[in-house]
This record gives C-alpha cells, structure tokens and sequence, in this order.
C-alpha cells in the first residue's frame, strides 16, 4: 500500500448518549500500513469511536470512512476487531468457535481450515484446538479471541486492550504477530490508556481526554514538539534537593534512577551545578525525550 | 446470506449435540413407553396365571349367569341382539375356556355344609394358595343382601372391581327375571344408546368434526409444550452472547437482525428436530397402540380431514411457535440474565394459556364477531383460528389476514429484539429500564 492512503478517516464525528456526549466533534486520519494509537484515560471516548468505527453504533453527526467509502455493513468484513468486552461461547470447542467467526466475515471455505491451523501452530494452541473453551486458561482465551479476529486477514485490525491480563510470553507473542500484520501492509489501531506499551509499539498516535482530541501526530513528532525537557538521572546523597529545587516541575523515581522534568525555560546545566555544590554524587546526567506518560499526563492534567 | 447460514447452523449444531438434547430427546418417548405400553404389558403379562376364585352360591342360580357377565366385563363383548346362550339357560353351559378372561370360576356351593364351615375350609385353601380369593353370595342377595369378597395377597387389585360389576348385572337380571320378565326383553331394554354426530357444513360437506377437535386440541397442546420448553432455549440463545461478552465481536461482523433472525430459525429447528423425532415414536407407539386395540375388537381408525386442512395445522402452528418465540426473544434483548429473564418471560406463559383456554367459546360459537376478532389477534390466532377452520371454516381472506397480521407480528417483534438488543449490548451488566428502551426505539 501506498505510504500516504488513508484507512481510516472521521470527520466531525460526534456521539451522545442522552446528555452525555461520549465523541465530540473528533477529526482523525489513520494512515494506511502504521500502527495507530488511540489513547486517553478511561472514559475518554475511544470504545465509542472504535464502535462508531466498526460499525455497531452510527454517530449522531460527522462522517466516516473506511478504505475511502462511506462506512457499510459490508465493508465488515475486511475489518478486524478485539474488543475490550470479549468473550468465547463456553462449551463451543475452539476450533468450531473459530470456523464460525471465520465463516460470519465471509472467509471461504476452502481457506477457513488452514488459516485455524496456521494461527493456533503459530500461537501455541494447536493441542488445545478440540477443547471447549471453559477448558483454557484466561490467557489462552485471549489468544483465541486474537486469532477471532484475524483469522479472515483483516485489512484494517482494531485492537482495544489487547495485552491486559497477558504473561509476557504471550505479550511478546501477540506483539511479534501484530508486528508480522504490519509488515504485510496492514493498517492497525490501538487502543489503550497504557502509554509504555503505546509508546514501544505506535507510529502514530492520537490522544482523547473527555471526549475531545487534545493531541495527535506522529510519536516522533510528538516528542520531539516537547523537546529535551527531561533528564535521566542517577544521583547518591542529594538530600531532598529535587523536590525542593525551583527548576523541576516533577519527580520520578524509578528502580534504579530518576526521572525529573524541568520547569519550562528551565536550564539543565543550573541542576547539574546546585547538585554538585551540595555534594551529591552524579553518575549519570543525561537529556532524554519525554515519556508518552508524562505527556499524556501533562496534557491531561492540562485539559482539566 | 452466508453469515445467516452461519448463525443458524452454530445455534443448531451446539444444541443438537448438546447432551441435554439428547437425553431429553431420548427420555421422552422412553418415559412414553414406560407410562403408556410397560403396564399394558404387565397388566397382560399376569404372572401368576389365572386367578381362581371360589363361589359360594347360597342362591343355587346365579353361578353361570356371573360367569358370563365376568367374560363380557372383560372387555369382549358379545354381539349385541345375539343370544348368549349361557345366559339364557341358567346352569347349562360349562365355563368358556377360548374367552382372555384370566379369572377362573369355581362353583363350590354345597347346600349340605354350613357356609361357615366352607369359609373355614375357603381360609384355608386361601393360606395354601389352591385359590386366590372367594366370594360370599348370600340367599338375600337380590332383596338387598351384601355379598362378600375376601382376597389373599396374590389376587390383583383390578379383580374385585371387576367382579363387583359382574355380580351387579348379574344380580340385576336375576331381579328382572324374578319379575317374570324374559331375559330377551331384559338385554333389549338394557342396551345403550350410540349418538352419532355428524357435522353439516354449510358447503354440504359432511365431516368428522370430533376428530377435528381433537387435532385442534393436540396441535394446541403440542404448541404449549414447544413454546413452554423452546422459549427458554430462545432467550437462552438469546442472553447467551450478552453474558459470555461475545455480542460486541458478532455486531463487528453481522447485523443484529441477521443474527436474530439466525437465532430464531436455528432454535426452531432444533425444536422441529426433536419434535420430529418425538412425533415418528409417538406414531410408532400409537399405531402399535392401534394395533393392540383393533386385535382386540375395538375400532380405531385415523380421522379423515380434507388435506387443506393439515396445511393449515402445519401454517397456524409455526405461526404460534414463531410468534411466542420472538416474543422470548424480546425478553432475551432486555435481559441480561437468564434469571430476570425468567421472571420477565410470566406474562407469556399467561398469554399462551389464555389464548388455549379461548378454544371453548370459540368452539361454542365459531362465526361470532368476538370468533373473529381473536382469531386476527397473533398470540390467539393459531388456537382460535383452527378451531374454527375446523367447525365453520371462514372465508379464505380471514385466514389469509390471520396469517398476514401474524407474519408481520413476527418480523415486527424480530426487528425490535435486535434493535434493543444492539443498543442494550453497549450497556453490560445492567437490565434495560421501559423509558430507556422507548428512547432507543426513538433513535
């Protein structure tokens, strides 16, 4: 696919349920063969736009489109979903519950055998192929609800949560075969309000707080427009200073160093020095991009 | 169309493999058989052999004629009008020995001994088992006197109903005959009446409107119990994809009113299914049922109905079973638990019974205004408008309207169903409220 086609376009989109407005006016372009992250805390809006997207619920206002139609219930079928809200039939064996969501998005026949196979070898599900579902470990549900959703070689694949509830076996699983759909051209959103994640698998991102669109762009672009207003640090015996120093705006501190972001105007070589003088041992002093945490963070926390 | 297929062939499939289809398909004509043909079997089988009972006759002549009274009370009966001569001719014949009657009579009257001294000599032979039961008949016994009948433990309970008949009719010609009235006279006098009721349609035709009746009575009554068993299935079916959080997956890739539809059908042909097969072991066990009968003289015979009308049985019953069903279904959208379910599901176990219960005014008067109105009524439509196909059959463009109002029905409550349904789906975990579902409606 072309580097610049558009899978994905809303335009004006809004949604109410009642008096509450769920999507408000959201615009957005998701880029044909990159990995789109919608993001946003709880309640932000992003299960109703995929919805709206998928076609289960029709927005109030605005328009969608899918592929560069007008969104249609036929256009379904080239359309791959994961919900958050996901469930398997209980007594169905994984096999039949698989031939059927294959057979409900008009998988041929022929095909809908092999593709199981190929799914459930490359997941490590293949013995568990004849066992009903209450049988599997929640993890294995998941794979299964996975492959339910790629199984008939979705063009588009939405992703909501995917990973909650994984070991990282399986993350790194899922990761590698939604990074194998990447490569063969497809275009993927995904949702979630977990920006480590976020920030290690998506091209491009956009953020929703409240129903609103607060930031989007490319993460490069992105993290670039914050600049290098965060430093690394790994310090011995600085006595509170951080927190009381008039340069930082926020303190974090992981395992095995901290993070500190600096107040606007803020200059780093001034931190470095007053760390010195009071006697603090520096080992390491480095400026690093913003976290797409600390950006969701402070943009959120800026909106409110 | 293909996603349709799908819908239908998975609901199917899961419930026809399901082990409680099975067994419950399985149990039922079992249960049949058990009920219905294991005591007829039994009861014929009689395991201990004849019954001997002794009779004592202090009255000197009424041995022969219980006798043959025992032999007709046995179900053969002698041809009416014809002379049993064992009847006729007190004391004359020996017993029949050709006749099924499995109780074997014995006169032991003996003037000369006192009949305390043939009880104890009775007592017991009953101890030793040389005979099964005796009677006491008294000299009196036809100016009021009680006969007595004493039985030890091998004797069957039927016996001494059947006895007691025997000896009423005996002792009741005895009377007539003690009046100098001849026995001829007796039997005539004592015959029943048969009325015969033919019904006259208006188009001339003559038909058998009492086997009608009874179709009508047993497609309703099969209507009940599919709807009463199969309702549950659909909203089952129905709650199914809400509570195992599939329901947002399917809508991704099917339109509710597919998938309910699929739904609705799948889950009818499973009912089908097992009704089918219940039908062909109701059959089997009915026509060996027949059988039974007819060997032994009684006449059973299949009614004869016009064949319109077995297409009307046919259309009128997946009309109810379709409009209950859907109805389910409407319950199944609001839901979120088979259990509120349940609850919510009364009403229409209460409709179907008031739409079975309007059989009988319907029947009484089939061309009423009050007959036509609830015929037109989908949920009593398929009850009401066959009984009165069957008594008075209306114009066709009331059964076509019947059939048309209900057809809508359905699609009406279908649409519905998956229009609540989609939109309580974005809602888990918390039943639909009525003022909640109007404004979905309005959306």
């Amino acid at each position: 696919m072309v580097e610049n086609q558009i899978t994905v376009r809303l335009d004006r989109v809004s949604k109410r349920f009642g008096d509450f407005t769920a999507v408000d006016d959201l615009s957005l372009e998701v880029r044909a063969g990159r990995v789109f992250g919608l993001l946003g805390p709880n309640g932000a809006g992003k299960s109703t736009t995929i919805r709206m997207i998928v076609n289960i619920t029709a927005p109030d206002a605005g328009t969608i489109e899918l592929f560069g139609k007008r969104i249609d219930p036929r256009l379904q079928d080239r359309v791959g979903y994961l919900p958050e809200e996901r469930g398997l039939y209980k007594r169905m064996k994984i096999v039949d519950q698989l031939r059927f969501f294959a057979e409900l998005k008009n998988v041929p026949g022929s095909v809908i055998e092999k593709r199981i196979d190929e799914w459930l070898d490359r997941l490590k599900l293949t013995e568990w192929k004849h066992k009903r579902s209450r049988e599997l470990s929640k993890g294995m549900q998941q794979k299964v609800q996975f492959i339910g959703s790629v199984i008939h070689d979705p063009d588009l694949l939405i992703l909501d949560e995917p990973f909650s509830g994984l070991d990282p076996l399986n993350v790194s699983l899922l990761k590698e075969a939604v990074a194998d759909l990447k490569r063969a051209g497809k275009t993927i959103i995904f949702s979630t309000h977990l920006m480590e994640t976020a920030e290690k698998l998506c091209d491009d991102i956009c953020l929703l707080n409240r129903s609103k669109k607060i930031l989007e762009g490319s993460l490069r672009q992105v993290k670039s427009s914050f600049g290098l207003n965060t430093v690394a640090l790994r310090v011995v015996g600085e006595n509170g200073l951080l927190n009381q120093s008039s340069l930082i705006s926020k303190v974090e501190y992981h395992s095995d160093e901290t993070e500190v972001l600096l107040k606007e105007n803020a200059d780093p070589q001034e931190l470095l020095r007053h760390l010195i003088a009071s006697g603090a041992v520096v080992t390491k002093f480095e400026m690093i991009e913003p976290s797409l945490h600390n950006i969701f963070i402070e943009k959120v926390s800026e909106a409110q | 169309m293909r996603k349709f297929v799908a819908v239908v062939k998975r609901e199917y499939l899961q419930r026809v493999r399901s082990r409680m289809f099975i067994v419950t398909t399985i149990l039922l004509p079992l249960m049949m058989s058990l009920f219905g043909i294991v005591p007829a079997l039994v009861l014929s089988i009689n395991a201990g052999g004849k019954s001997r009972i002794a009779v004592v006759d202090q009255t000197g002549k009424l041995f022969s004629r219980f006798q043959s009274a025992l032999v007709e009370e046995e179900g053969v009966e002698t041809p009416s009008g014809m002379p049993n001569p064992a009847r006729d001719i007190p004391g004359a014949t020996p017993p029949r020995t050709d006749s099924p009657n499995d109780v074997t009579l014995q006169d032991v009257s003996d003037p000369a001994r006192t009949v305390d001294d043939l009880k104890n000599e009775l007592d017991q032979q009953l101890r030793q088992k040389k005979i099964d039961g005796y009677i006491l008949i008294p000299a009196d016994i036809t100016e009021g006197g009680k006969a007595r009948f004493f039985r030890g433990n091998s004797s069957d309970f039927f016996i001494s109903r059947r006895l007691r008949n025997a000896l009423t009719r005996t002792v009741r010609e005895q009377r007539l005959i003690d009046a100098h009235v001849d026995p001829a006279t007796v039997r005539q006098l004592d015959k029943s009446v048969d009325l015969v009721a033919t019904k006259v349609s208006t188009t001339g035709e003559v038909r058998d409107s009492a086997a009608g009746f009874a179709f009508v009575f047993g497609i309703g009554l099969i209507m009940y119990i599919s709807v009463l068993l199969y309702g549950q299935v659909v909203l089952g079916a129905v709650i199914e994809e809400k509570e195992t959080r599939i329901a947002e997956i399917l809508f991704s890739s099917v339109k509710p009113f597919t998938l309910m539809t699929g739904k609705l059908v799948g889950v009818s042909f499973v009912a089908l299914t097992q009704l089918a097969i219940w039908g062909i072991a109701i059959v089997t066990l009915g026509a060996y049922g027949i059988s039974v009968m007819a060997s032994r003289g009684m006449p059973a015979s299949i009614p004869r109905l016009p064949f319109v009308f077995y297409i009307y049985f046919v259309l009128f019953f997946l009309l109810g079973y379709y409009v209950y069903s859907t109805l389910y279904a409407l319950v199944g959208s609001i839901v979120t638990t088979a259990q509120e379910g349940g609850q919510l599901a009364m009403p229409i176990i209460l409709l179907l019974a008031v739409g079975f219960y309007l059989f009988l005014p319907v029947s009484r008067n089939p061309d009423s205004t009050f007959a036509f109105w609830v015929s037109l009524v989908p949920f009593f439509a398929p009850i009401t408008m066959l009984m009165r196909i069957i008594t008075q059959t209306p114009p066709f463009w009331q059964i076509a309207l019947s059939l048309g109002i209900g057809l809508s029905t359905i699609l009406l409550f279908t649409w519905l169903a998956s229009k609540i349904y989609r939109i309580g789906m974005l809602m888990y975990g918390k039943r639909a409220t009525i003022p909640e579902i109007l404004r979905w409606l309005r959306e």
